[in-house]
């Protein structure tokens, strides 16, 4: 890992709604530091042949150094990471995270702070709560979710919130109208959304359309790796070529040759692990390189994106 | 890895766009530029403040501040005038609750520059001239390219700190 990794020890499970569940998390040795509300860790659990590493955000009070919280939604479709969380992980159990980094800050000079969470998207707001509380901040949280299988904490984050809460539970056919939320906000409204990709394309669109100033628009959205077709990577420096298999991502191939590339956030947003490439065609899959330097095709985010053609080339 | 000459700190003056999906046009200061603008949208999605050439004023203030009350979320702000005073706007509209982006500026209309003493934190106006003497601590300040956006201002350091009575030949600014 890029960074040193603190060794933590599960204290305490919930099944916090149908497929989520919530880890306690203990510092084995010493204490945790305090984070900024929105602050994610990569959670490492040993699996072979590699171990999973997943991105998950801290949901606990920020002021609270005593634990860390985080929530897992169970992904059928995943590589396995969510499902070792759920299936394999017991109480008293030692993994390593990394410590906080914080990619989805609040705004703290914003009016109004607008919070869209959809499923298991709540979890940096629970830890936003209790900051946009201290400070008095005017802010109202609107959660959309399936009652069959997430909205965690709902009734709590209500009884706290009382008017400032607004759920949404598509089972029960109560649906967010993004278009009249957005079109009904004040000057000086930020609005943070934390969900599934077709919630974070939908406010950004309808808040472009609506003439939003785009830095007033936060989201943060981790790709989970798909996986693609194989390919090759030659190392320009050595001239190695390491092979890439479909279900492999090009930072865990480089990892397994023992080439060390400085990342963070294993997700495509924080921008840690950009590598040139010097030759080969790159299928971006980030969410971290800006359209200009996608089209310029001189550099890859290989925690997420691969190569479109047989082989690349890289600066490594 | 090449090394950029330019002041990444100075601000460059893009050409003022009209932003399409903006509700109201507020429009600050005279100059063609505006005018060619203000003229090409409905009278309605409006509002033109007249003003600038002194700056800041207290009345023009009060005025702004009364306009920007009414301004909703999806707004726009054109201005012109000197540099010190198009970022006083934009200060202006950042504390109103409006995003950098949201703020267009047109070229300066003067080569005077606002002066910011780092000894004394005051202001100098209408420098063309580096270096420049404080007007507030005197102290003889070379006038960097460096910009401080929030205030507005070129950034002035003293230019003969280990000797006052060397002075330097004073060069033009561009």
């Amino acid at each position: 890992m890029s960074t040193d990794s603190i060794r933590v020890r599960v204290s305490g499970i919930e099944q916090v709604s149908p497929l989520i569940r919530e880890f306690t998390l203990e510092a084995i040795d010493g204490e945790f530091l305090a984070f900024s509300p929105g602050s994610h860790v990569v959670v490492e659990m040993p699996a072979e042949p590699r171990p999973h590493r997943n991105a998950y955000s801290l949901l606990s009070d920020p002021r609270d150094s005593g634990c860390y919280r985080i929530a897992v939604r169970l992904q059928e479709q995943s590589r396995g990471g969510s499902v070792y969380m759920h299936e394999s992980v017991k109480v008293g159990d030692e993994l390593s995270i990394t410590p906080p980094a914080n990619l989805f800050a609040p705004n703290w000079n914003a009016g109004k702070h607008l919070l869209l969470a959809g499923g298991v998207g709540i979890t940096p707001f629970m830890a936003y709560l209790p900051e946009l509380k201290r400070r008095g901040a005017d802010f109202e949280l609107h959660y959309l979710y399936r009652g069959s299988s997430t909205g965690a904490y709902r009734e709590q984050l209500k009884a706290e919130l009382g008017e400032q809460c607004f759920l949404y539970d598509s089972e029960a056919g109560q649906r967010c109208a993004l278009g009249e939320l957005l079109a009904d906000q004040p000057r000086g409204t930020h609005v943070y959304i934390c969900g599934p990709e077709e919630l974070i394309a939908g406010v950004r669109e309808v808040t472009e359309e609506l003439g939003w100033p785009a830095s007033h628009v936060h989201f943060e959205a981790f790709a989970a790796p798909q996986p693609g077709k194989p390919f090759e990577v030659e190392l320009s420096r050595s001239g190695r070529t390491v092979k890439v298999d479909g279900e492999t991502t090009l930072l865990e191939a480089l990892e397994d040759a023992e080439v060390d590339v400085p990342h963070l956030c294993r997700g495509g947003v924080c921008g840690q692990c950009v590598t040139r490439v010097l030759s080969g065609d790159i299928e971006h899959r980030d969410e971290f390189l800006s359209a200009a330097e996608r089209e310029q095709g001189d550099c890859i985010m290989p925690c997420v994106s691969r190569a479109s053609g047989k082989r690349l080339v890289i600066d490594l | 890895m090449q090394i950029d000459p330019r002041i990444k700190s100075r601000p460059l003056y893009d050409p003022v766009v009209i932003r399409p999906k903006a509700k109201k046009h507020l429009f600050i200061g005279a100059g063609a530029e505006l005018d060619a603008l203000y003229a090409s949208l409905p009278q309605e999605q409006c509002i033109r403040v007249a003003g600038g050439a002194d700056g800041l004023t207290e009345a023009l203030r009060a005025e702004l501040d009364k306009v920007f009350e009414t301004l909703p979320l999806a707004s726009a702000v054109y201005v012109c005038g000197s540099e010190g005073f198009m970022w006083d706007i934009r200060n202006l509209s950042l504390a109103a609750g409006l995003a950098d982006e949201q703020v267009q500026m047109c070229e300066p209309t003067t080569k005077e520059r606002r002066l910011f003493c780092t000894h004394c934190y005051e202001i100098t106006e209408g420098v063309t001239h580096s270096p420049q003497a404080c007007s507030a601590c005197g102290r003889l300040l070379l006038v960097r390219d460096h910009y401080s956006k929030l205030h507005g201002a070129y950034v002035g350091v003293q230019i003969n700190a280990e000797d006052p009575a060397d002075i330097p030949e004073t060069e033009e600014l561009v």
